[in-house]
């Protein structure tokens, strides 16, 4: 029974294996897009060595919401940043280049998400990296991929770019008004998961074959993906797609409507006994039978939809959301009011199933984050300690995965290939920090 | 290096050379039992993408979700959500709910690697289908759960069906999208100033997503241990998964992540802005960036940018309300086309050159459709299918050298397959399937 399955899951999760367990990752990346994918696989037990350049490194270290920082760190770094060991390397030195290069010999997996071209400028591209490890599985992420007219002419990229340039944001917006920005930086991490979802098929047919290979991933690509109706829709109707709002255009009725109270609740009802139980909520039995709504294909025609989305908007501003909520479990539709970021992090469920889960970090205290949200009963992936400054892992990486001596060490630091966070806020560590906690021992 | 990176590249990972290349996952033989389900169906797809052996099993009627589709069009009897989704899988019908269909399903079982289910909790346990009793036939056996709750948790009984607009709502995504209400305003004045939703179906698509990144996780585990095991995503923890910074933020200092229209709540610059003829976005998370753009609009001495120091100070709240409607003024005097060409000009002879801004057209979705960088690289070369005719679905999207995906086919009606599968697996001959197809077994 899955109860056994899956009992104590929570508690058991830390004395479990984790399934990537003896993947090396390099990491030569910044802001979302690219660490967001290592920070994956590290949460499923990859060992990433996360690459900066000293003393800023990543600029994902400014994004603070309204400027307010999370434990003195800007807090999307340390959510996407878990897990990893940290060198501050600058790849403009040829010495800095040599240790990736000893690095990478040891690497199953490097990650980069710099513009086409330049980890090559430094040396360190994949016809070079494939030279000493031929087994290595190379990514690099960015906004246009390797090839092709934009990438020729060597175009920035980012998330905005990516939801503007996809149709994505255009497509998520009320009729009319303006194309809306998600709140997600939704290409970035969209873009990272299916980098990881690449990288991990190259994996198995490196263990069948032993050979390595090199992914490109454009996260507009990525993101078009996932826009699954809207290009066979505009291909077999010569028409744009086009926004609705909250509407749900495949789906009737599924909406987001307005309460009573001013509040919301998103509701959807489009199998037969959903509908059902949905007309019979409303007091209204006989719609369900009603030539216009009475399957899903003529219920979902322009006319019939907005007919029937009408009567339930009619009706929900009559009722709270907690109301409707109640009505939808006891007549088998869905409805949920709009949760807020607060009730997800107190939420009983999320908690209870460890996905809200408590974070115990030497240096960055107490708190609560996501979990990685696949759980695994044999091998649960986990959050296990948080984000770090710049080249806090310098000497335990070079000691302890290369064997380098002090002095070389020392060597290192003095032509400046190795180097350690700037004193300034977002990139030191927490001011309560003894100079201690959290350093690992080669 | 002789050759030049991006034609080096192109030579081995271009999509028109895919079918020349081996395929990742073509040992691997998937059992999709999703139903009612897109999460379900995205995530096979990705492992049909890398040429796993997907065996799609639906009730004898079809799967409800291929009722699910814009408007209710049919495009040769089939909706578009599962036109774009069904693609490289085997069609094969099996009635679940009857002990010989499921007796047909454990010899199958014995024969898989992976089965993806999306049943309410308790479902496939009550049928002797769980994952305790698979597991008996099949150690290793990998068997992903995808539903709204999770497979355990207080509310993981609760029968609520799993929808995008759902788990858009509960992710605490939505209420953090949207336009935000006009001072002084009501709803009734801006009813589309709201909390809203995501146009495409991202809160099935990106746990699909996941669930195959775990699934592949799980399969590199048995590659080592020989060991299968048990996987679940909760829909809504999934997508909740990417709200990187509100949950870290909310912990610190109290303050819920609200809507914040096209401006960014953690970054500027970082917003859509209104053109003559459109919107861009544009983006500048570094000071030197947002500095090119003041001067890109012939703002430099007017706005003292060379006094500007910092970006923090913009991130306010206050800041970036009093300097996007200064930004906005400028950029409704040109056409998205202009102020892209400015952007680019200016990184080749600006005062910061190299440094410029990102900007980028925020599209329609026609318009990547018709863009010839896209086309280029793949992205919609029309299929060419023997049941739907040429069909234009997003593909492509993972370019690699060794081992890239392929779209072989993009649909198959309701048991299409039954014939080939069934006497390839169960060796059934046509007398056979007539009388299992009489009793409504197939």
């Amino acid at each position: 029974m899955a109860e056994e399955t899956w009992q104590d899951y929570k508690e058991k999760k830390h004395s479990k294996p984790t399934p990537l367990e003896g993947i090396k990752v390099l990491e030569v990346c910044t802001l979302l897009l690219g660490p967001a994918g290592p920070g994956f696989a590290a949460e499923m037990g990859a060992e990433v060595i996360k690459c900066e350049i000293p003393p800023m490194g990543d600029t994902c270290r400014d994004l603070t919401p309204f400027g307010y920082l999370f434990r003195e760190q800007g807090p999307a770094f340390a959510h996407m940043n878990t897990n990893k060991y940290w060198l501050g390397l600058d790849l403009h030195k040829p010495e800095a280049q040599e240790v990736f290069k000893e690095l990478a010999a040891k690497a199953d997996v490097i990650e980069d998400n710099l513009r086409p071209g330049v980890m090559e400028s430094w040396n360190v591209g994949y016809r070079q990296i494939k030279e000493i490890n031929p087994g290595i599985i190379y990514i690099s992420k960015n906004g246009f991929g390797q090839w092709g007219q934009y990438a020729e002419e060597n175009r920035p990229s980012n998330d905005g770019a990516s939801q503007g340039f996809s149709g994505y944001a255009w497509l998520s917006s009320f009729p009319g008004q303006p194309p809306l920005k998600s709140r997600l930086y939704i290409c970035d991490n969209y873009g990272a998961l299916t980098g990881e979802l690449a990288i991990l098929a190259a994996l198995h047919y490196r263990q069948r074959t032993g050979k390595g290979q090199f992914i490109e991933l454009s996260q507009t690509e990525a993101i078009m993906r996932a826009m699954t109706w809207v290009w066979p829709y505009q291909q077999t109707t010569g028409e744009v797609a086009m926004p609705a709002g909250n509407r749900d255009v495949s789906i009737c009725p599924a909406d987001t409507f307005r309460c009573a109270d001013d509040n919301f609740v998103a509701i959807a009802a489009p199998a037969p006994e959903e509908f059902k139980g949905l007309c019979t909520a409303m007091g209204k039995p006989e719609l369900a039978d009603d030539p216009r709504f009475k399957d899903h294909l003529t219920r979902l025609q322009e006319d019939n939809a907005t007919e029937i989305l009408k009567v339930i908007a009619d009706w929900a501003r009559t009722k709270t959301p907690a109301e409707i909520e109640k009505l939808a479990e006891k007549h088998g539709f869905a409805a949920s009011h709009i949760y807020t970021t607060k009730e997800v992090v107190e939420d009983k469920h999320f908690r209870a199933r460890g996905f809200m889960t408590e974070v115990d970090d030497p240096i960055m205290g107490k708190y609560f984050d996501h979990e990685f949200p696949v759980m695994m009963a044999k091998t649960p992936p986990k959050v296990k300690w948080g984000c770090r400054p710049v080249g806090f892992d310098n000497e335990y990486v070079l000691k302890h995965t290369l064997g380098k001596s002090e002095d070389e060490i020392e060597q290192l630091y003095k032509c400046g290939a190795l180097g350690k966070w700037a004193d300034v806020p977002t990139r030191r560590p927490p001011s309560n920090w003894d100079g201690k906690a959290g350093l690992r021992t080669a | 290096m002789e050759q030049r990176w991006p034609d080096w590249i192109r030579e081995r990972d271009d999509p028109r050379i895919a079918h020349t290349r081996p395929e990742a996952l073509d040992d691997i033989t998937v059992l999709d039992l999703s139903y009612k389900n897109f999460a379900g169906c995205y995530c096979s797809s990705m492992l049909a993408e890398f040429g796993a052996k997907v065996l799609r099993i639906e009730p004898p009627e079809g799967d409800f979700i291929r009722s699910c589709t814009p408007y209710g069009m049919l495009h040769k009897g089939e909706g578009l959500n599962y036109l774009s989704e069904g693609r490289n899988k085997f069609h094969i019908t099996l009635n679940l709910e009857k002990p010989a269909g499921r007796e047909i399903l454990k010899s199958l079982v014995k024969q898989a690697d992976v089965l993806i289910e999306t049943f309410t909790p308790g479902v496939m346990d009550k049928w002797g289908i769980g994952y305790e009793q698979l597991k008996e036939i099949n150690p290793g056996l990998i068997f992903a759960s995808i539903t709204a709750f999770g497979q355990f948790g207080p509310l993981s009984q609760n029968p609520m069906p799993d929808y995008d607009n759902i788990t858009q709502a509960r992710s605490a995504v939505q209420s953090a999208t949207g336009e935000v209400l006009p001072e002084g305003k009501t709803y009734d004045e801006c009813p589309w100033a709201v909390p809203t939703k995501a146009g495409p179906w991202i809160g099935w698509a990106q746990p699909g997503t996941f669930m195959a990144v775990g699934i592949l996780a799980a399969l590199y585990w048995r590659g080592i241990t020989g060991e299968g095991q048990a996987l679940d995503v909760s829909t809504t923890e999934a997508y909740a998964r990417f709200d990187d910074y509100a949950a870290l933020w909310y912990q610190e200092t109290g303050i819920v992540n609200e809507r914040f229209g096209s401006l960014d709540t953690a970054g500027w610059l970082y917003c859509f802005a209104p053109t003559k003829d459109g919107a861009v976005f544009l983006g500048g998370l570094r000071l030197e960036m947002w500095q090119a753009f003041a001067d890109i609009l012939g703002k430099w001495d007017e706005w003292d940018a060379a006094s500007w120091t910092t970006l923090q100070i913009f991130m306010r709240k206050e800041e970036q309300l009093k300097w996007a409607p200064l930004v906005f003024a400028e950029t409704r005097k040109y056409t998205n086309d202009e102020l892209v060409r400015m952007s680019v000009e200016y990184a080749k002879k600006g005062r910061l050159a190299p440094i410029t801004t990102v900007v980028a057209p925020v599209c329609s979705p026609d318009e990547p459709m018709k863009d010839a960088n896209w086309l280029d690289r793949g992205m919609f070369t029309p299929v060419k299918d023997p049941v739907y005719g040429e069909v234009v679905v997003a593909q492509a999207q993972h370019k690699m050298t060794e081992t890239p995906i392929r779209t072989r086919w993009v649909c198959r009606p309701v048991g299409h397959d039954n014939k080939q599968i069934y006497a390839e697996y169960m060796k059934f001959d046509s007398a056979k399937l007539d009388e299992l197809k009489k009793a409504g077994i197939i």
